[in-house]
């Protein structure tokens, strides 16, 4: 269960990492790349690559026609007896989850693994109301227990060793749990068998809405998801509006990306295909079928051209696997559901600059995640246009760096803008540095440089680079021992 | 203005869009040209090993034999209760007496979802299959009750070759009527403690899947 933060403060989030988070979450992805890159393989690189480029395709057009699909959605799921609901942000769509589960009396409720429900903290919401709801995802249920949130987005409890979670079992539920993952699982299937028995709604997210038919697609391997979807007699989804897809060939495409990038697996255990409620009671299933459509800062993120493409994510989580900072960080530094490059560019534009400005530049801009991406999102260049927006501001957000900052980017832009300028400060740098020189070093700067001299000198700037260059060849310098 | 009309105002608004916008459609390049099928042989074959390497068992029955690999399987997961699709194949091929011959107690598919949780077994038919993926497709409606294929302890599939689809979009286009479908690739498992994979978490725990005939 996460909470909305009010301020994610990157590097203090970061000097709490456990000592050994690093170590687990570094096993997990690797594992988790090992088997992407064998089922990848049998794809041959060629057709991968056609289907990264179909899925982006894909993904782009629909977002480019999001409002004619959205309305084709909203009137399919409707034909097929299930209740549309619109919400703007979290709080909308908890209150709506909330007057559902009240007008039906619902005394438990249990939980599909989603995004979504995180990001809103729709389990917080529900229990404030006085209705319980309970994780069933093995993951999701361990960080319940534990009180976190998820660290992963496809593998919540990545940070915690069987050691941990056997002590955890132990602890809130009373039993005798030994560090053994079928144990602990078996614990698991035992207590959680009664309460998809006995729960009285069913709470999902969403992979993919089919625009064409109103169908909802949940792709799971627990089969936690089909008991949630199954067995109670109320079934309420909340998905965000980016996860609207036209049509079956859609689909089809990007169900062959989405499980061999997310675990490597060329299918999940589990895909469920539900075109509202139940129409015979002998089939079996939910008597009501909701669609919460939730907003909370979507349609702001498809006002820029180039940030939109945010909105493509399938939420297969492999960005996350490759990246160096989430490897040697974790999830939780990140301070939000969403964690890794993911978390770098969508909570920062959910949550705005003055919550999440740190996140964009918790990035080493290096590039993996969006060569891996299965519906090739260029991250890096989305987190450089944030960095841009926390700097200088734009038309959707204004800027949040400290004074100091702001005005050194816009004396940089004018420097580097104009090359007059540029020569000028070039030539003008040897006597502003000469009463700070000493042989050929700076060792104390003025602040707020002097940050930087305070762990090591700087090199005194030279003369013009090319002057430099030349000189540096005629008196037959590195180039000429080359040779 | 309502939180609907809100949401698509704003969409239509960050897109330059509106309500009579035309819809571009969608280009060719977003499409991948279907996977070619083999012929039924080596598809089933194929169908059969993906399914095996993800810790199903599979078997090609004949359907004499199959009296006798029932009472076999009964026996190795010590089933006692058992519950079953009510379709025209699956009574056909006598699966419901010949359990009961072996001791097996059967129950409704449309008893009470405790009853449901109890049985052992649950028997159903495949509507669809995928070899590449080792994927099972499976239709629900009056005779073939979602809860058979998840709340009992082992699955039995029994498919025939009629079933297999080279590639997914051959069988989308064919449900898409259909209110409610699964997708079953092997049987139930977990990566979730230190990523050791963990089969039958609150499916099943064994998949089965046989082919008669």
């Amino acid at each position: 269960m996460s909470e909305v933060p009010a301020h994610i403060d990157f590097r203090a989030n970061v000097q709490r990492v456990p000592p050994h988070t690093p170590v687990s979450v570094r096993k997990a992805t690797s594992k988790f790349l090992d088997t992407r890159q064998a089922v990848v393989e049998v794809v041959s690189d060629e057709r991968w690559q056609a289907l990264r480029q179909a899925g982006h395709e894909i993904r782009l057009h629909t977002l480019a026609h999001l409002d004619h699909y959205l309305a084709r959605l909203e009137e399919k799921v409707r034909d097929a007896g299930g209740i549309v609901h619109w919400a703007r942000d979290a709080a909308d769509a908890n209150r709506i989850v909330v007057e559902i589960a009240r007008a039906h009396h619902v005394t438990r409720a249990v939980k599909v693994k989603s995004m979504a429900t995180e990001e809103i903290g729709l389990n917080h919401a529900l229990q404030a109301n006085g209705i319980p709801v309970l994780e069933t995802d093995l993951g999701e249920f361990i960080i319940q227990l534990a009180g976190v949130g998820p660290s992963h987005i496809i593998a919540p409890a990545v940070h915690l060793t069987k050691e941990d979670i056997a002590a955890l079992f132990t602890q809130k539920l009373g039993v005798d749990a030994p560090p053994d993952p079928l144990e602990l699982c078996a614990i698991a299937r035992a207590r959680l068998r009664e309460e998809f028995l006995a729960a009285d709604l069913g709470i999902s997210g969403a992979n993919f809405l089919v625009a064409e038919t109103g169908t909802l697609v949940i792709v799971t391997n627990e089969g936690n998801g089909r008991m949630c979807t199954t067995l109670p007699p109320l079934h309420i989804a909340i998905v965000g509006i980016d996860k609207v897809v036209p049509n079956w060939e859609a689909v089809n495409v990007l169900l062959k990306l989405l499980p061999r990038s997310a675990t490597g697996q060329k299918m999940s255990a589990y895909t469920s295909f539900i075109t509202g409620p139940r129409r015979s009671t002998e089939e079996g299933g939910p008597q009501e079928f909701h669609l919460v459509l939730l907003d909370n800062g979507r349609t702001r993120i498809l006002k820029d051209q180039v940030t939109r493409e945010t909105l493509l994510c399938i939420r297969c989580g492999v960005c996350l696997n490759v990246c160096p900072v989430y490897n040697h960080v974790g999830g939780h530094a990140y301070g939000f559901a969403y964690s890794g490059p993911l978390g770098a560019m969508l909570s920062t534009q959910l949550l705005g600059l003055n919550t999440a400005a740190d996140l964009p530049f918790a990035s080493s801009l290096c590039g993996a995640c969006a060569e891996y991406c299965p519906v090739k999102i260029p991250i890096p260049e989305i987190l450089l246009r944030l960095r841009r927006r926390a700097v200088e501001g734009d038309q959707i957000e204004r800027a949040v760096a400290p004074a100091a900052i702001q005005t050194g980017a816009k004396l940089g832009a004018l420097t580097f803008g104009i090359p007059w300028v540029y020569e000028f400060g070039t030539q003008m740098l040897k006597y502003v540095q000469a009463p700070l020189q000493r042989n050929g070093w700076l060792p104390h700067l003025p602040p707020p440089a002097h940050r930087w001299t305070m762990a090591r000198p700087f090199p005194a700037f030279g003369a013009h680079f090319r002057a430099w260059f030349r000189k540096r060849k005629d008196e037959g310098g590195r180039m000429k021992d080359e040779e | 203005m309502n939180a609907r009309e809100q949401i698509l105002a704003d969409v239509q608004s960050a897109l330059h869009r509106k309500n009579d916008s035309p819809v571009a459609p969608i280009p060719a390049s977003a499409r991948v040209a279907p996977r070619v099928a083999g012929n039924t042989d080596t598809e089933m074959e194929m169908l059969f090993s993906e399914i095996s390497k993800l810790g199903g068992i599979t078997g090609r029955i004949k359907k004499s034999g199959l009296k006798i690999a029932l009472e076999k399987l009964v026996k190795e997961q010590k089933v006692k209760k058992a519950t079953l699709w009510q379709t025209a194949e699956l009574a056909a091929l006598g699966i419901a007496p010949a359990l009961t011959e072996s001791g097996v107690q059967i129950v409704s598919p449309y008893a009470d979802k405790r009853e449901i949780a109890e049985c052992d077994l649950g028997v159903t038919g495949v509507d669809y299959a995928f070899p590449e993926t080792g994927t099972l497709m499976l239709r629900s409606s009056p005779v073939k009750p979602r809860a058979v294929s998840l709340l009992p302890r082992v699955h039995l599939a029994i498919i025939s070759a009629a079933a297999l689809r080279a590639d997914l979009s051959s069988a989308f286009a064919e449900v898409r009527g259909s209110n409610y479908w699964i997708f079953i690739t092997g049987p139930s498992r977990t990566a979730d403690i230190e990523l050791t994979v963990t089969l039958g978490v609150h499916g099943p725990k064994a998949l089965y899947v046989w082919s008669v005939g």
